[in-house]
């Protein structure tokens, strides 16, 4: 499909980015963030798991395909999982599900994952302010029906 | 011993006269189950007559039976591995002796790690493969390009001759036509299309691996190396008690076999090349509308799912109860096949069941495979090579968690990308 077909509205364009966080590091950091108010743009929409590994990749592929722009994945650091190893296999099914959307044809950018204990507000607050950029830049997320004036499906 | 290399032919004469190359196969099978290390053998044969384009699978108790078998159905690319799994209970029941090719080994020791088949219950007894065609397509071939009745047709044989690749087929009066394979293809004939990007061409993941690269041409042997200590052990009793006659092959025909082994797999990393290469150097945007107007074909038959042999889940995400795709659409939510794909990223071993039973031609082993190819090398992993092998996204290692903090780890060991 031609760039023609597709236009993509950049201007004005506020990305709508769901968060996968664990309960345990993550979402605790959002928590911190937000109690120590710091200040991030409210793009995100956060869920609460209780590992990382709860993450599977069809939660992925479904918030994209129902329309999300991106999708952020938050996990304890290596070691210090609840669960010993749950962001290990986390990790792992991250970089397939990395490798399945460039395959497919959708920019892997939109998935991001990033391990932020319950310590770093900062970098949350640093790590949402980035992506949220990234996906400004990256526009639209092709099944986001604002995004297309066409039908991806022709 | 592993590694260990013969050359081998039934030693009874009517066998020997009936087998593809001297009915070692059909010799070893038969005494599987005369000798009950097997309480089945589960052959592919003929449905009927001379019908080489109707290959079928035959689970056979009765040791004389077992010469039905003999052959290589070139037209018949049976899905052994999924049959196993489905209609035998995973061989948890029983002993069965499998001849198989590289992928239907694959797919078999793939599903055993799911605990699906047990490898313990079954003896594969490999065949070297460089490629199999879809009995329909072979037909119009047969007819169109050869100018033969397909009944007329007693063998079929994929060769590479001074260099180049030729598909043979020897008519009943023994007369032998030929032409070029890869020509054959650019016309959308010849090998189905996961065949001609296969590149493992001799099932070492099985107990024994029988082919007829080595051997002197009009030789009737096959040349048979032993893969497994189960392998050993059998071929030990199966010459003791005279089922086959065995020699050891000499070092120029190891080498002429390996030699083989690699120009079929440099032609495979050609065919691989030239055919996805359109779609590695399309963008995003036209790869994303190339696949959905793929998807959008689709007609939730389901037949995708039921032919693979290594869909695993014992309760299907695909089925509307699970909360993914939503019952009653066709074209389906396209977590339909974005779920296909997600669930056997790591482990498909290209045999293109799904392929084959698509109505609407989606190339899905093309898909597949692409992802594959791009995990291989990310996760250190082959499907279907290594029963020890863990699939690499339940195999995190110990030193992932106390060395490692890079979340690119993997990300970095891949393609270049994009
Ligand atoms: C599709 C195919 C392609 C092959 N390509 C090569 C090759 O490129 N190079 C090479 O060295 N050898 C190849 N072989 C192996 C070779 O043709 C002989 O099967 C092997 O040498 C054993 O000979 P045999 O006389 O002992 O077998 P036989 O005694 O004739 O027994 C053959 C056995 O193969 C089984 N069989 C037949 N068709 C199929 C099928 N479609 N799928 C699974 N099992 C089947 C039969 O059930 C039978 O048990 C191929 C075999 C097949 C089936
Ligand atoms: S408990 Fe936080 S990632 Fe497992």
């Amino acid at each position: 499909m031609g760039e023609e077909e597709r236009e993509i509205k950049t201007d004005g364009f506020e990305p709508k980015i769901i968060g996968f966080t664990c309960n345990w590091c993550t979402y605790a950091a959002a928590d911190l963030a937000g109690t120590s108010r710091m200040k991030y743009p409210a793009n995100i929409r956060l869920i609460r798991l209780m590992c990382s590994s709860r993450v599977d990749p069809l939660f992925v592929l479904k918030t994209l395909l129902r329309g999300a722009d991106g999708v952020f994945i938050g996990g304890c650091h290596p070691g210090e999982c609840h669960y010993i190893t749950g962001n290990l296999y986390a990790r792992r099914r991250y970089s397939m599900t990395k490798k399945l959307l460039e395959t497919a044809g959708i920019d892997p950018r939109r998935v991001r994952m990033e391990w932020i204990s319950a310590a770093e507000g900062l970098k949350f607050a640093a790590t949402m302010k980035g992506f949220i950029e990234e996906i400004k830049e990256l526009g639209p997320g092709p099944f986001n029906p604002a995004g297309t004036k066409k039908e991806v499906k022709e | 011993m592993k590694g260990d290399m013969y050359f081998a032919s039934a030693s009874d004469e009517e066998i020997l006269k009936r087998g593809e190359y001297g009915g070692a196969v059909t010799a070893l099978l038969k005494f599987a189950l005369e000798s009950k290390v097997v309480d089945a053998v589960l052959g592919v044969r003929k449905r009927s007559g001379n019908n080489r384009y109707d290959g079928v699978l035959d689970l056979i108790t009765d040791p004389e039976e077992v010469k039905e078998c003999a052959g290589s159905l070139h037209c018949a690319p049976v899905n052994i591995a999924r049959n196993i799994k489905e209609y035998l209970d995973g061989a948890k029941q029983m002993k069965i002796a499998v001849p198989c090719k590289p992928c239907d080994a694959r797919a078999i020791v793939e599903i055993a790690k799911r605990k699906q088949i047990d490898r313990d219950n079954v003896l594969l007894v490999g065949l070297n493969c460089t490629g199999t065609l879809s009995p329909v397509s072979a037909k119009e071939m047969l007819i169109s390009e050869y100018e033969v009745e397909p009944g007329d047709v007693v063998m079929e044989d994929i060769d590479e001759v001074d260099g180049t690749w030729k598909l043979t087929v020897t008519l009943s009066d023994g007369t032998k036509k030929e032409k070029d394979l890869e020509e054959l293809e650019q016309k959308g004939y010849g090998r189905r299309e996961n065949c001609r990007r296969c590149d493992v061409n001799i099932p070492r993941m099985a107990d024994i691996a029988c082919g007829k690269w080595g051997v002197k041409e009009g030789e009737k042997q096959s040349f048979i190396e032993v893969c497994s200590d189960t392998g050993t052990e059998f071929m030990d009793k199966a010459v003791e008690s005279d089922a086959i006659k065995v020699e050891k092959p000499g070092g120029d025909t190891i080498a002429e076999r390996k030699k083989k082994d690699e120009d079929a797999i440099e032609l495979a990393n050609k065919c691989k090349e030239e055919y996805l290469k359109e779609l590695r150097e399309m963008s995003l945007e036209d790869r994303l509308a190339y696949w959905m107007r793929y998807f959008d074909r689709c007609i939730k038959c389901f037949g995708c799912r039921d032919a693979c042999p290594i869909c695993y889940c014992k309760k299907c995400y695909l089925e509307p109860d699970r909360g993914y795709v939503p019952g009653g659409e066709v074209p389906p939510d396209r977590l339909f096949p974005f779920t296909r794909l997600a669930h056997v990223a790591d482990s498909c071993v290209n045999c293109g069941q799904c392929q084959d039973a698509c109505p609407a031609e989606i190339p899905l082993t093309r898909l597949y495979t692409m992802l594959n190819d791009e995990l291989s090398p990310m996760f250190e992993y082959v499907p279907g090579m290594d029963v020890e092998a863990v699939p690499p996204l339940i195999a995190a290692k110990e030193e992932e968690e106390t060395l490692i903090d890079d979340i690119n780890l993997f990300l970095a060991k891949g393609g270049e990308g994009e």
